[in-house]
């Protein structure tokens, strides 16, 4: 079978042009679709391992009540395959050379830490290092600011309770770099199991233990619901996706990538369905002549069936060759931002939706105007049919919106993402319908003519069909693209205002009422001012309308703060980045009432109104709410669950102060002085808290970065393929014009300026299909508010019109290097 | 209108082709078209026939409806003893690959595929034995044993129409129809493709159904018919004399 295998062999369908670019289709789509899913899945992962290495760990226990937890409970983590590693967290005085200091202890075991490494010194001059460990038993590594502290130095001994240790080295990040109270003093960390011989933890010291777990996520969950029911309330359990600071963040990371993924999905498969119908308008004429010489529908069926499956291996199988080594190209561009290797890692999970998205591309978007050959009459090897009038496309228009609703649907998981975007496509088809009726009502009363204008618009009418499917794969192209462009500039925009310039990177806690003033001053001094002071009485919530609040709310909804005390303040204005969403804050003068913090009060069912009481030392204070507010955690400033007006029982009780403010790195030796001048202040360090989210937004940034490049790629080189296929048209078009006399000047502005008017129509189109859908994505997903965007609104349609102008321009190069009477030869 | 029963008794030769009232109709927007208006006739095994008319005169729609391409509106068309008329699509495709040959006026090779190439598709589709063989055969009888490799772009007219004349004759037709064969050829080489195309259907024996507008072409068929406006009719100066090649 030589003549019809050859018929029917890819190496024969690859010299074909339109075979070529339905190939070229596929292969850009599972290309993209793998890079995209590959880098997603890898991001994902790199992205939950820097975010465990908070928790150096993907879990942690912590146990306020400075009792270890029971050994049952570690063993049986371990039987789940679950890593386990422990840290003792305290307090006390060490003793350098002469000088004694209050200190953070953390004494950590072997397995120390789980998830991401700890960052030392050897010495102050020496380059920094990142280690999977912690000190030595015999050794500790030490804040630097310790150094001028003690006055002493590395290799010196420090004094721990009983027990002198080496200073091996210097303390520059940890990655759990703490929140908790205990961890105000300067650090020191130390080997676990010296902690005994110190004989600093005596009964009833308060002492922190905290366990650290990291495994696979199904076994940490099913470890957490077999403990969950012997947790006691000072036990907290502690995840990634707790973490307030992050959570958001990932969130949207990982919403976006889902989204690029739709994207190139809908690209992909409008590549594929314009590519296809191209394909089954040329092969009309052979599918006839076969038909002719006796191959039956059935028989065309198959044959044309059978391609398409070959076309699919080769489309999956080129597509993957594209996309493995851009996938490690991508994955060196993300290790060269994160200064770390990243594990290059072939995940079949996240192979198998582009080979299901090749399958579906083809057998939904490629499958429909190809099964219709078979319907090509023989009647047509002797006088050419009518042709497809656009009406039997309509059920492949069906299926079509179907597999994307599908696919898209797969991808994101979410069906408020999948309807935005069908909703955007589909105004953006109807817009279509109507501008193609009214191209045809206002350029039917063109005539002739020889400027290039005229020539252009009879050109667009002329080619109306083909006009209007190029418009609308553009236009989508062109949607989707800018959809993509503005979704990533609102997220990067609104993770920039999370963390601005100058956050806040350190607090100043347990500021006595007597020095506030003076503490104020001294960073005054310094030119470092303080943001706003807020008092702080630490109080538990015990009552609820009269009754002790863990009757009142069942257990389930038993939360954190009803387990400890809470800090409590009072102020007079409400906080720039609260919001209050119920009640009325107070007024000036008043003096009753408390404000809650909007989702614990959710949490615990709390409404305007109700009666709360905390107690306080051995006083109550009852006061009823008066507001409910929203709090950004994230601000990286004192945030509070309950807060009262001034002026009321709170000031009567015993407060400390608490601020936050910015120290640039290069200030830091301030601290020093401040330390020593005001040593029962407690300085929390979150520097590097927000170097780390910032290095998080940063890769985000760079994937986001990376992925658009290609889905603009993937864009271009489908407006290139759709273009293509009416090559052929056109160049016969051209040459008949230059027989006919037609000036080559003329022939180049007039086709250039139809292709500016087709960029254009598509471009404006598609920008506003693109603000439509990101109304309504930012609505339903990212909780923004509309607003046109004019960064696109006006670029990108002129942009379309360059773009496709100098595409027009290149496509007649054959028109007009060659005699218009061999092109015409060529092309018969 | 002729009354062709009454020239061609039934039973006096064996029919190869038997068409009785045939009409063809086509929907158009605003009404309907009739293309074919009543046509009867008969053609003998061996004959070659010329239907002679005039662009928009309805043959092209004739040939196709007596090879099987289309279903007429009314009337039967019986070829080789089926009547292709009430046979489905599939069932006629079928008849056409064991019986039927064409030649066309635009060659319709497929430019995929080399001359050689041409020729063996319509013998493998039949499940022939040794395909390339006897397309070389074929080939090398229409004088373009040097041309097996060429494809279709690689060939002048003449050359492309004899190709094709081969691929009619690979698979053995008992008919073969011709749509303007000469149509698309000058007048010399149009003149050397009729020959070729007269000589193979002579050696074979096959029944010759042709459509044509050029006279001389039509003058060596052993029948003409004229067709106008749908309306087949013999003229009185036809002979029964075997053709002159």
């Amino acid at each position: 079978m030589v003549a019809s295998r050859k018929l029917m062999s890819i190496r024969r369908d690859w010299r074909e042009r339109d075979v070529r670019v339905v190939l070229a289709a596929l292969m850009i789509a599972v290309a993209t679709v793998a890079t995209i899913a590959l880098f997603a899945s890898q991001l994902q992962r790199t992205l939950v391992s820097s975010a465990s290495s908070f928790l150096a760990a993907d879990r942690q226990l912590e146990a306020e009540n400075g009792r270890p937890i029971p050994d049952a409970w570690l063993t049986e983590a371990q039987s789940r395959q679950l890593k386990t590693g422990q840290m003792v967290e305290f307090s006390t005085m060490v003793f350098g050379a002469d000088n004694f200091q209050l200190v953070s202890i953390k004494a950590v075991s072997n397995e120390y830490p789980l998830r991401g490494q700890v960052e030392i010194q050897l010495g102050p001059d020496e380059p920094r290092q990142l280690v999977s460990s912690g000190p030595a038993p015999g050794e500790v590594w030490i804040n630097p600011r310790l150094l001028r502290l003690l006055d002493t130095n590395v290799g010196d001994t420090l004094e721990v309770g009983n027990l002198e240790l080496e200073i091996s080295g210097l303390l520059v990040r940890e990655p759990d770099g703490g929140f908790r109270l205990s961890a105000l003093a300067p650090r020191v960390m130390m080997h676990a199991d010296d902690v005994p011989d110190t004989g600093v933890i005596q009964e009833g010291s308060r002492v922190e233990y905290v366990y650290l777990f990291a495994g696979e996520e199904a076994a940490l969950e099913g470890y957490y619901r077999w403990l969950q029911p012997q947790l006691e309330p000072s036990h907290e359990w502690e995840g990634v996706r707790d973490g307030e600071t992050f959570s958001r963040s990932l969130e949207r990371a990982e919403r976006f990538l889902l989204l690029g993924g739709s994207l190139a999905v809908m690209l992909a498969a409008v590549a594929v369905a314009v590519a296809s119908r191209q394909y089954a308008l040329s092969q009309r004429d052979t599918v006839a002549l076969l038909k002719t010489l006796g191959v039956s529908s059935q028989g065309i069926g198959r044959l044309y069936l059978q391609r398409l499956g070959l076309w699919g291996l080769a489309g999956a199988v080129g597509g993957l060759v594209i996309a493995l080594p851009l996938y490690w190209l991508l994955s060196r561009l993300l290790s060269d931002v994160l200064e770390r290797p990243v594990d290059y890692q072939l995940d079949p999970a996240a192979l198998a939706p582009s080979l299901l998205t090749a399958l579906v591309s083809l057998f939904a978007f490629a499958y429909p105007p190809i099964r219709r050959l078979r319907n090509v009459p023989a009647m047509r090897v002797l006088r050419s049919q009518p042709g497809e009038s656009g009406r039997e496309a309509l059920p492949d228009l069906t299926v079509a919106l179907v597999a994307i609703f599908g696919l898209v649907w797969m991808y994101a998981g979410e069906v408020s993402l999948v309807l935005a975007l069908l909703g955007g496509l589909i105004l953006l088809l109807g817009t279509l319908a109507l501008l193609g009726w009214l191209m045809v009502l206002g350029l039917r009363k063109i005539r002739g003519g020889g400027n290039a204008w005229r020539l252009a618009l009879v050109g667009l009418y002329r080619h109306r069909r083909a006009s209007l499917s190029q418009i609308s794969v553009f236009a989508m192209t062109l949607m989707l693209a800018a959809t993509l462009i503005l979704v990533r500039t609102s997220l990067l925009a609104d993770w920039q205002a999370q963390l601005p310039e100058n956050t806040p990177n350190h607090f100043l806690i347990n500021i006595a009422p007597d020095v506030v003033e003076d503490v104020d001053a001294f960073w005054q001094d310094r030119g470092q001012p303080l943001d706003q002071l807020y008092p702080m009485v630490r109080g538990r919530f015990t009552e609820l309308n009269g009754a002790p609040v863990k009757e009142a709310v069942t257990k389930d909804e038993r939360v954190g703060a009803l387990n400890r005390e809470l800090n409590l303040t009072w102020m007079e204005s409400l906080p720039a980045d609260n919001e209050i969403v119920d009640g009325e804050w107070f007024s000036p003068g008043q003096t009753r009432g408390v404000s809650v913090e909007a989702e614990l009060a959710e949490k615990l069912g709390l409404k305007v109104g109700d009666e709360l009481t905390f107690t306080i030392g051995s006083e109550k204070v009852t006061e009823a709410v008066t507001s409910i507010r929203t709090v950004q955690w994230d601000s990286m400033k004192p945030n509070f669950y309950m807060a009262f007006p001034p002026g009321g029982g709170l000031e009567e009780m015993p407060a400390t102060w608490i601020t936050s403010f910015y120290l640039p790195p290069v200030n830091k030796n301030a601290l020093n002085e401040f330390s020593r001048r005001y040593p029962t202040i407690s300085v929390l360090e979150i520097d590097h808290i927000i170097e780390r989210i910032q290095d998080i937004v940063r890769q985000v940034t760079q994937a986001i970065e990376a992925i658009l490049v290609l889905i603009l790629a993937a864009a271009l080189v489908v407006m290139a393929a759709v273009v293509s296929a009416t090559l052929r048209d056109r160049q016969r078009e051209g040459a008949l014009l230059r027989t006919l006399g037609g000036r080559q000047s003329l022939l180049v502005r007039s086709t250039m300026l139809e292709f500016a008017l087709l960029g254009l129509f598509a471009g404006v189109l598609g920008v506003a299909a693109a603000e439509a859908a990101v109304w309504a994505l930012q609505f339903r997903m990212f909780e923004g508010e509309f607003q046109w965007h004019w960064a696109i609104v006006l670029p990108i349609p002129l942009l379309s019109a360059v773009v496709l102008a100098l595409f027009g321009r290149w496509q007649l190069r054959p028109v007009l290097s060659v005699s218009p009477m061999l092109l015409l030869r060529r092309l018969e | 209108m002729n009354d062709q029963t009454e020239h061609y008794p039934e039973g006096r030769q064996s029919a190869m082709l038997k068409v009785s009232g045939l009409t063809h109709r086509v929907s158009l927007e605003t009404d309907t078209l009739t293309i074919l208006q009543g046509v009867s006739l008969e053609i003998n095994r061996g004959e070659s026939v010329a239907i002679v008319g005039r662009s928009g005169s309805g043959k092209t729609t004739l040939l196709g409806l007596l090879a099987g391409l289309d279903t007429p509106t009314e009337g039967t068309v019986e070829l080789d003893g089926a009547v292709i008329s009430k046979l489905s699509e599939d069932e006629r495709a079928k008849l056409r690959a064991q019986r039927v040959g064409f030649v066309f006026q635009s060659f319709q090779l497929l430019p995929a595929l080399t001359a050689l190439e041409n020729v063996m598709l319509p013998l493998e589709l039949g499940g022939h034995e040794a395909p390339e063989k006897k397309a070389r055969e074929l080939l090398e009888r229409v004088g373009l044993g040097e041309r097996l490799t060429h494809t279709p772009r690689q060939l002048s007219g003449g050359e492309q129409q004899r190709v094709a004349i081969a691929r009619a004759f690979a698979s053995d037709p008992v008919v073969l129809f011709a749509d303007e064969p000469t149509g698309n050829l000058d007048n010399r080489t149009g003149q050397a493709v009729s020959d070729l195309l007269m000589a193979l259907n002579h050696e074979q024996g096959t029944t010759l159904v042709m459509v044509t507008h050029d006279e001389h072409l039509a003058a060596r068929c052993g029948r003409q018919f004229n067709i106008e406006a749908g309306v087949l009719t013999e003229p009185d100066t036809h002979t029964d004399e075997e053709p002159v090649i």
